[in-house]
């Protein structure tokens, strides 16, 4: 048995899973503010940067990403305790951007009138519609005309698709899905690459959850850098919790830098990191590929600390310190005792079945 | 002795090593990716200094955070600097609200005796992160 008490299938499995097509995957769900949708745009900017993506597609990419995160921004406000979503997934040389943010019910009618008649429109006519909302000027009470969408439409090639979904008599979810293909002039109609059922899934499943942040990816040093900016942005006025969440987050994605299994040609390890809420604590969860042959000494660090009360685990720190036997690039002895002195409860972990050689490594920190 | 200067970035810390102006200075975030890497430099640094060491080092500390590897390599600057010969001085810096931090230097003052001086920063806005905007 390799798990403390965790449950019988992983909710870190679960989402690497449901990502694991896609080459990058990456979730926020929670309060947008300014700061937050330009971070979300910074990070967006370096991994397309590290994928080597053309000018081109970095452009469309990015006012797709502008004008759905405006949306949200724009209409968050109104009810706050139902939370917006963005995710941006690519898969395949293809970009997915994805927004969920409620609606009034009384406002339904409108704006799905106005996408039906933008999804009807070719190219050229979608040109000009956005030339005569322009002119008729008729800005709706948020601000918005409307036009942000025929923008996301133009930019994709109206690779749109979106849904309604009731919470109660007042308000919906409105779920806006776009697909963002390499190729310029693109009208096929590629209906299969549009599939808002499965982030319809994945927003449930992140409410009941309460996962605020997921990234699903290669992780390497700048995707670090950039996670802890949005997390030291989400978690402004939190004080201590925000150092430690910083802290422990540092620890366990330098983990994934530095040890985890590499399986192709990409600059960094695949993995996968995200935070929710469980009783009221934060937990930080990882997942990364192991070696099988590796599994025991992970397994026996982990089990080691795990098994010191706080005066050991104080000494065994001062120990390792001082220790440079154990000193080099990858490893300083530290990491899985600072992360066990810092969270309020043992380091949870468990090692799923991949094939004769790998496993899936799942840590999980929780803080109080 | 040339000073070893280098500005901070987001992930490693602003070093000051100037014998001429008397300032040693380690201040800010050290979360390198390799920090045996980055602070080798202040290693051999440290030793050509300790040859031919001022009547007095006052080396000050002013981290906001490091990770466990730096604080790896944090601990070998105390055992360089415990090699000077002349007089040495610790100023370790914490933010008023972070025990972590000052424990952390009463860690290193107990188990490298040096003489620590332990003092508080004024509390920096929680709002006042450093974004990097282009």
């Amino acid at each position: 048995m390799f798990s403390s008490d965790l449950e019988k299938r992983e909710l870190a499995f679960e989402l690497y899973d449901g990502f694991k097509d896609s080459d990058l995957s990456y979730v926020y769900h929670g309060h947008f503010s300014q700061k937050i949708t330009d971070l979300i745009i910074m990070m967006a900017e370096t991994t397309m940067n590290q994928a080597g993506e053309s000018a081109r597609i970095k452009k469309r990419v990015f006012s797709i990403m502008v004008e759905s995160l405006q949306n949200i921004t724009r209409h968050q406000d109104v009810v706050d305790e139902h939370q917006g979503l963005f995710a941006i997934e690519q898969k395949d040389g293809n970009y997915f951007v994805t927004t969920v943010n409620h609606i009034f019910n009384s406002n339904i009618e409108h704006v799905d009138g106005l996408l039906k008649k933008i999804q009807s429109l070719q190219a050229e006519d979608l040109k000009l519609y956005y030339k005569e909302v322009l002119t008729e000027n008729e800005i709706s009470e948020k601000g918005g005309a409307g036009l942000g969408l025929i923008e996301i439409a133009k930019k994709s090639n109206n690779k749109i698709s979106y849904h309604f979904h009731k919470i109660d008599d007042v308000c919906s979810y409105f779920y806006f899905h776009t697909c963002i293909t390499p190729r310029e002039e693109d009208d096929s109609d590629d209906t299969e690459l549009v599939r808002i059922d499965n982030i319809f899934f994945l927003h449930q499943l992140l409410k009941q959850k309460e996962v605020q942040l997921i990234y699903n990816g290669i992780f390497n040093q700048e995707n670090l850098i950039n996670l802890l900016n949005i997390i030291e942005n989400q978690m402004e006025g939190m004080g201590h919790i925000k150092r430690i969440v910083f802290n422990m987050m540092v620890e366990m994605i330098q983990n994934i830098v530095k040890h985890a299994l590499r399986n192709d040609e990409r600059k960094g390890n695949p993995g996968i990191f995200f935070i929710n809420k469980k009783n009221g604590m934060h937990v930080l969860n990882t997942g990364n590929y192991i070696l099988k042959k590796n599994i025991d000494e992970v397994k026996s660090k982990i089990d080691y600390v795990n098994s010191l009360n706080h005066k050991e685990l104080d000494d065994y720190y001062n120990k390792c310190l001082f220790d440079f036997q154990i000193d080099s690039p990858k490893e300083s002895g530290l990491g899985f005792i600072e992360l066990k002195m810092k969270s309020s409860d043992k380091i949870r972990y468990t090692f799923q079945d991949i094939d004769d050689k790998k496993s899936f490594f799942i840590l999980q920190i929780y803080i109080e | 002795m040339t000073p070893l200067i280098y500005d901070g970035t987001e992930d490693t810390p602003k070093v000051v090593l100037d014998r001429d102006a008397e300032e040693f200075l380690i201040s800010g975030r050290s979360l390198p990716e390799d920090a045996f890497l980055f602070y080798k430099p202040i290693f051999r640094w440290l030793e050509e200094h300790a040859k031919n060491p001022k009547k007095k080092t006052i080396f000050r500390f002013e981290l906001e955070y490091f990770n466990t590897s730096s604080a790896k390599q944090l601990s070998k600057i105390f055992i360089f600097l415990k090699n000077i010969k002349e007089e040495v001085e610790v100023i370790w810096c914490y933010q008023v609200d972070d025990i972590d931090m000052l424990n952390s230097g009463k860690r290193f003052e107990k188990f490298t005796n040096l003489n620590f001086k332990m003092e508080v920063l004024p509390v920096i806005e929680d709002d006042d992160f450093r974004i990097i905007t282009e």
